[in-house]
């Protein structure tokens, strides 16, 4: 018994004193959902009453369109993850597997390129999407696919990077076999590489996914329309007005908005992980 | 899958796809030139020929792997980045936001002094024929006359027809606008001089009424500079994005333009007091913060692999809590977060009893900072210091005991540097990452709390990016010339030591 007090119970103290600082802001939020006062006070742990107001608020409000918020971040969340793992794992493994000149300036330059704050170049990107508004009103300022074609375009740098780190870890013998036996560049990418490295490209576009989704500044600047706005913006409106904060319905929307990205998340823990320690910080 | 990437059916699909985009492209190339947009047009132009090039020829086969993400990367971030790269040169700043030639349009346009008796007059916007015209009522004299930008007219008071003010809304010649068009007008309308006497014209006042005005300031092209014509002054180019006057440099015409002025947003950075002590703040801030938010997330996480790198029970229930704070969108948890940290109604001095005005004070407002970042960070530390902890043979390990070392004496001597040799390049990869952590800062104090007294715009709690951010987009005034040339600096501050980082770590060698 001694041996296992001296052994084991600081280890579970720090682990339950941590797990409680973890959870206790997450508490908070699940019992703010639950409560119709619209606050993000904590009057008691155990909650008083359970009011489902806040829930029903996000789905019957007309004026608050919940469900397109949430429809609009998972299709560009989405589609960015796909199209910028699609077009960066070309780009990864042309430099990671092909011989040409340049390769060490292109890759160097890529890294160069990854380290400008990308915040700082928003007003050129918005003066830019501003002139593309003037003569193609339908990818310009102010709308999704803009904002699409502007997140893959920041995506690129740290996915090619990221990727690169994949593809050198798997043996280069099987597309130099694949070589010898006749096949192309472009063969060796679609049936060699792209099985081999499948697990590591969903990773990838996972990373993407959330990261697409926790991005909040971009989306605002270009998403004006209440029915286009992202999940993350349209919260924020509940409590960004300094007088008018409701806490209530964006403790709910935010649970529910989180609870896919918290279950994949968790499930692919193991794979995620390895894909962060490649090079990236999650934001 | 075999079958569409050999052979004839992947070549068709090839060509299909290859034109198909291109005829988008062209299509936006051509609405692009016919807009103006000359650069964008050129980019989308090139970005065609290059496709063409690249994948119905076999100039390059590494190129068809590279040319869409080189395309995008081209487009919203190298693009981008030059912009501010130029940017920098420019004093381009509120009253300084707009092109020379618009500039003086707009000097000239207000550059008016309205007549010293101060007659208006009731009007009616129209043409004669296809000139723009006014018909004016002068409404206590009953004399009513069209004035266009060449001549004036007059109508007898007989072939008039007048509303039930008294104004004149019809005249022999003169076709008033109909509502449609005088939606539209007023652009037009307010740039021409409406004849009235001498050097007298009626300016426009809304779309009712003139205001007899004369012009004050005249632009001479031959010369580049402006005269006052009253007093004789003469506003020459300064060089700097505004005409001045020849005796005192102090008095500007407004507004000005965005002028080179090369280096001097960068100079301004190292001799401009007002600049410099600021930034200095908010520098050493910056660096304190992100490694502040390095050692405690690093040192938690660490602790807690530490204590949980033995099977003991209820493990995998710890670790499923512990990555919660990870993998929650951070947005929501930062503003979860502020919420928490009100004075009034949060939770944070609900629980401990306090009373603390957290972002009140700057020194509170940093501890809550760095707590938020802590409860953000301390999950990935946790999850890549328990998997490194394992990569690290035992064997050194047990050699050590068996010399004698006691368990701290390991950790310190073995265990911590075999750790941090290989977590260092993610700690430093994280302080670059914090460095930059632009969302924490905006979401959670917004920078604050700050001095709004003396004008400063630097908070308590601005790293460089959200300072920078507050520069180039402020309420009050809006400085992106200074603002790029900032980015620019903190561009080559992370370089520089992402670059060392990496040298270090010997990726850069790999790339041989």
């Amino acid at each position: 018994m001694k041996n296992w007090l001296t052994q084991n119970l600081w280890r579970h103290v720090i682990g339950i004193s941590i797990c409680l600082f973890s959870l206790f802001p997450l508490y908070l939020v699940v019992i703010s959902s639950f409560s119709s006062s619209g606050s993000l006070q904590l009057t008691s742990f155990i909650p008083t009453e359970i009011s489902f107001s806040n829930y029903k608020l996000l789905f019957n409000d007309p004026t608050i369109p919940y469900l397109t918020w949430v429809k609009n971040s998972l299709i560009i969340a989405g589609a960015v993850a796909v199209l910028s793992v699609a077009i960066g794992s070309a780009s990864a493994f042309a430099f990671s597997r092909l011989q040409f000149k340049g390769r060490k300036l292109g890759i160097q330059l890529l890294l160069l390129v990854q380290m400008f704050p990308a915040i700082l170049a928003i007003s050129a990107v918005y003066v830019i999407m501003e002139r593309v508004y003037k003569f193609a009103p339908g990818i310009g300022l102010g709308t999704q696919t803009g904002l699409l074609l502007v997140y893959l375009g920041g995506a690129m740098g740290v996915n090619i990077w990221l990727l690169k780190g994949f593809v050198d870890s798997i043996p280069a013998e099987l597309d130099e076999a694949a070589k010898i036996d006749g096949a192309s560049a472009v063969q060796t990418f679609w049936l060699i590489f792209v099985p081999l490295a499948s697990p590591v490209l969903a990773v990838v576009a996972l990373l993407s996914f959330i990261g697409t989704f926790n991005e909040f500044i971009l989306a605002r600047l270009f998403l004006v329309d209440m029915e286009s706005r992202t999940v993350a913006v349209g919260l924020q409106q509940f409590i960004g007005g300094q007088y008018s904060e409701n806490w209530g319905p964006f403790a709910a929307g935010s649970i529910l908005a989180s609870i896919p990205i918290v279950i994949i998340f968790l499930s692919l823990q193991k794979y995620i992980v390895s894909g962060l320690t490649a090079g990236s910080v999650k934001g | 899958m075999n079958f569409l990437i050999r052979g004839r059916v992947a070549l068709v699909l090839k060509i299909v796809i290859v034109s198909l985009i291109s005829a988008i492209l062209l299509m936006l190339t051509q609405s692009a030139f016919a807009q103006r947009e000359y650069v964008i047009a050129a980019y989308l132009a090139v970005t065609v020929f290059i496709l063409a090039l690249t994948y119905l020829t076999k100039i390059s086969i590494p190129l068809k792997f590279f040319i869409p993400g080189i395309l995008l990367l081209t487009a919203f971030v190298v693009g981008p980045i030059l912009y501010t790269v130029a940017m920098s040169g420019f004093n381009y700043k509120t009253g300084n936001i707009i092109s020379k030639p618009e500039a003086i349009n707009l000097i000239k346009l207000q550059g008016t002094e309205a007549s010293p008796d101060g007659i208006a007059f009731d009007l009616k916007l129209g043409k004669i024929g296809s000139e723009p015209a006014l018909l004016v009522s002068d409404i206590t004299n009953l004399k009513y006359f069209v004035s266009t930008g060449k001549t004036r007219i007059e109508v007898a008071a007989a072939d008039v027809t007048l509303n039930e003010y008294g104004v004149a809304i019809t005249a022999p010649n003169f076709t008033a606008l109909s509502d449609s068009e005088l939606s539209g007008a007023d652009k037009a309308y307010s740039v021409i001089k409406f004849k009235y006497d001498g050097v007298y014209f009626i300016a426009l006042e809304g779309l009712e009424t003139g205001i007899v005005s004369r012009q004050i300031l005249d632009y001479q092209a031959s010369n580049d500079q402006f005269v006052n014509l009253v007093d004789g002054t003469l506003y020459k180019d300064n060089g700097r994005g505004n005409y001045s006057s020849e005796n005192d440099s102090s008095a500007i015409l407004e507004p000005g333009w965005r002028a080179p002025v090369w280096f001097e947003n960068y100079s301004k950075i190292f001799t401009d007091s007002r600049v410099r002590e600021p930034l200095v703040r908010v520098f050493i801030w910056t660096v304190a913060f992100a490694l502040l938010t390095v050692l405690t997330t690093f040192a938690l996480g660490l602790l807690l692999a530490l204590a949980l790198n033995k099977p003991i029970r209820g493990r995998r229930i710890y670790r499923s809590i512990l990555v919660l704070p990870y993998a929650m969108p951070s947005v929501m948890s930062i503003l979860i977060w502020g919420g928490m940290f009100n004075t009034e109604f949060g939770a944070i001095n609900t629980l401990f009893g306090t009373d603390i005005a957290w972002f009140s004070d700057p020194n509170f407002a940093r501890v809550a900072v760095i707590l938020v970042n802590l409860w953000l960070g301390f999950p990935y530390f946790y999850l890549i210091s328990s998997g490194s902890l394992q990569a690290i043979p035992s064997e050194l390990q047990e050699a050590a005991a068996i010399d004698g070392a006691n368990p701290r004496q390991i950790f310190r001597k073995i265990t911590l540097p075999l750790l941090l040799q290989i977590l260092s390049p993610l700690l430093i990869a994280s302080f670059a990452f914090n460095f930059n952590n632009f969302n924490l800062i905006y979401l959670l104090t917004g920078g604050g709390p700050r001095n709004d007294l003396d004008g400063e715009i630097a908070g308590a709690t601005d790293i460089l990016i959200s300072y920078t951010y507050k520069i180039a987009f402020g309420s009050s005034t809006q400085d992106l010339g200074l603002a790029s040339a900032i980015s620019l600096i903190i561009f080559i501050l992370i370089a520089s030591i992402s670059l060392y980082s990496l040298k270090k770590s010997k990726v850069l060698e790999s790339f041989a």
